[in-house]
């Protein structure tokens, strides 16, 4: 059996290599089909049984509450329920990955969080969710830095990479700084893809760590000021910038902040707003699409040239947040705020923020004195930390717009 | 100053449900001795701006107290 590193946690301390992990594929005897817990290992092997028994899977954040689960429709006697599945005999890691391989129409359901305060439904097959993924020699001794929440399309995306190349993972979502840091020494590793807020809080970067060959990044806009700083700090990597989206994975990418639409069939730009053709798109229940063809994905760019065209992101139409990559809801804050008897109205906004792109503002009207400390208590156990305000302004009256609605700017 | 930036350093803490510190040293890690995360360190900017009228991350990343001083004192 194999005892190449398959992953290093470092929130338990634990290692597993992949022999371990086709050991544990080989006796585990259930699925969970809808899997909702924080073990890394847990998350990464449920995964794995799921596509090699072919056992469709909901994936959700460990940290969804009551509410937000309720707002899924997902009835949460349901999570962490298990499905038997027969055993295995599986002997080497090439078998482990062609197994995998075998089940390209299996289906993974995601959550997104929708503009009108639904959160919208989107299911992958395997084949659609490894589209972007490259197997080659090349590729045998890359060592990944895992920075994404596994639940989510990107850190999904970095996992089928790595494994389906036998690559050794070493998470570090959401460690301080200084374990990062240690953990690209101690493993020398080579890829690192994370959002622009996880490198900016990397920052400063005082040593080189030369391991690391290829960083990417996306999500959020990204400075050439924090570019500076990681070629600087990391000097044989290579930095390039994605587009991806829930709906559809990475589909573009740029070496800085210009992309360039090579296929002109796949995407295209109507009125300065990006357009991706149904054929990149997951099962999205809920996907609005013009004239069945195509997806308006709500983000605004500046052409800077065409034939062929290039372009750079200006903003998003709607008015999801963005808060260090995570995409928050106003609408779906403001509801959680106004269950408080005591608040009469609620008014979720973004302020520009150096650490984390934007950071969630609330304006409040109460019926009686509360503080804020009260009020991020009663949120806690409502909505996941990234979705509560963290400057709450106690206001006489929100102004709304003509149309009743809250005024956004 | 130490005084204000404790107020603050306190406010962020007890947001989060952490207890007040009763002191504030300029050689203290705001990560690792007062125990922020991204999302505080984010909050404690917007209340030092509030109060100072500086951005402490605005060009480049601060990781004590003694560095979010030399900022203010700039």
């Amino acid at each position: 059996m194999s005892d190449k590193l398959f992953l290093h946690d470092y929130t338990t301390s634990k290692t597993y290599t992949y022999g371990q992990i086709i050991a544990d594929l080989n006796s585990v005897s259930e699925v969970y089909e809808y899997c909702c817990t924080r073990d890394l290992y847990t998350i990464f092997l449920n995964i794995i049984t799921a596509v090699a028994h072919n056992v469709n899977l909901v994936l959700l954040d460990s940290d969804f509450s009551e509410l937000e689960l309720q707002n899924l429709s997902i009835d949460s006697s349901v999570i962490m329920q298990s499905i038997p599945v027969q055993q295995f005999n599986i002997n080497s890691t090439d078998e482990l990955i062609c197994k995998l391989q075998n089940n390209p129409d299996w289906k993974l359901t995601l959550f997104t969080s929708g503009t009108t305060g639904i959160p919208k439904k989107v299911v992958h097959k395997l084949i659609s969710l490894t589209r972007a993924v490259r197997i080659s020699e090349r590729h045998s001794d890359d060592i990944w830095g895992f920075a994404y929440n596994p639940t989510h399309i990107a850190g999904l995306q970095v996992f089928f990479q790595a494994l389906l190349n036998a690559n050794t993972l070493v998470n570090i979502f959401e460690a301080e700084r200084t374990k990062v840091l240690e953990l690209i020494k101690n493993f020398n590793i080579t890829n690192i893809s994370a959002t622009p807020t996880f490198f900016r809080l990397l920052l400063p970067l005082q040593e080189e760590y030369p391991s690391v060959k290829k960083l990417t990044s996306g999500g959020e806009k990204f400075d050439s000021n924090l570019s500076d700083n990681l070629l600087a700090a990391f000097p044989n990597a290579k930095l390039r910038n994605v587009y991806a989206s829930t709906e559809a994975g990475t589909i573009l990418e740029a070496k800085d902040d210009t992309f360039s639409i090579k296929d002109e069939s796949l995407c295209m730009i109507v009125d300065g707003e990006l357009y991706i053709h149904k054929s990149l798109l997951g099962e999205g229940t809920a996907l609005v699409m013009e004239d069945g063809e195509w997806y308006a994905t709500g983000d605004l760019v500046d052409v800077i040239e065409t034939n062929p065209t290039s372009f750079r992101f200006q903003q998003r139409k709607n008015e999801m947040i963005n808060v260090g990559g995570y995409k928050v809801n106003p609408y779906e804050v403001e509801q959680a705020l106004e269950k408080h008897p005591l608040v009469k109205q609620a008014y979720i906004y973004g302020k520009s923020n150096a650490v984390l792109g934007n950071i969630l503002m609330a304006d409040i009207v109460v019926t009686e004195v509360l503080s804020e400390r009260e009020l991020r208590e009663f949120l806690a156990p409502l909505l996941q930390p990234f979705k509560i305000p963290r400057i709450i302004n106690f206001v006489d009256s929100i102004e709304l717009t003509r149309t009743g609605k809250l005024k956004r700017t | 100053m130490l005084e204000q930036l404790l107020t603050i350093v306190n406010t962020v803490r007890e947001n989060k449900s952490l207890p007040p510190v009763a002191e504030i040293k300029p050689e203290f890690d705001l990560r690792t001795d007062l125990g922020f995360d991204s999302l505080d360190l984010a909050e404690l900017t917007v209340r030092i701006e509030k109060e100072f009228g500086v951005d402490i991350f605005a060009d480049s990343f601060v990781l004590t107290i003694a560095e979010v001083m030399a900022k203010l004192n700039k």
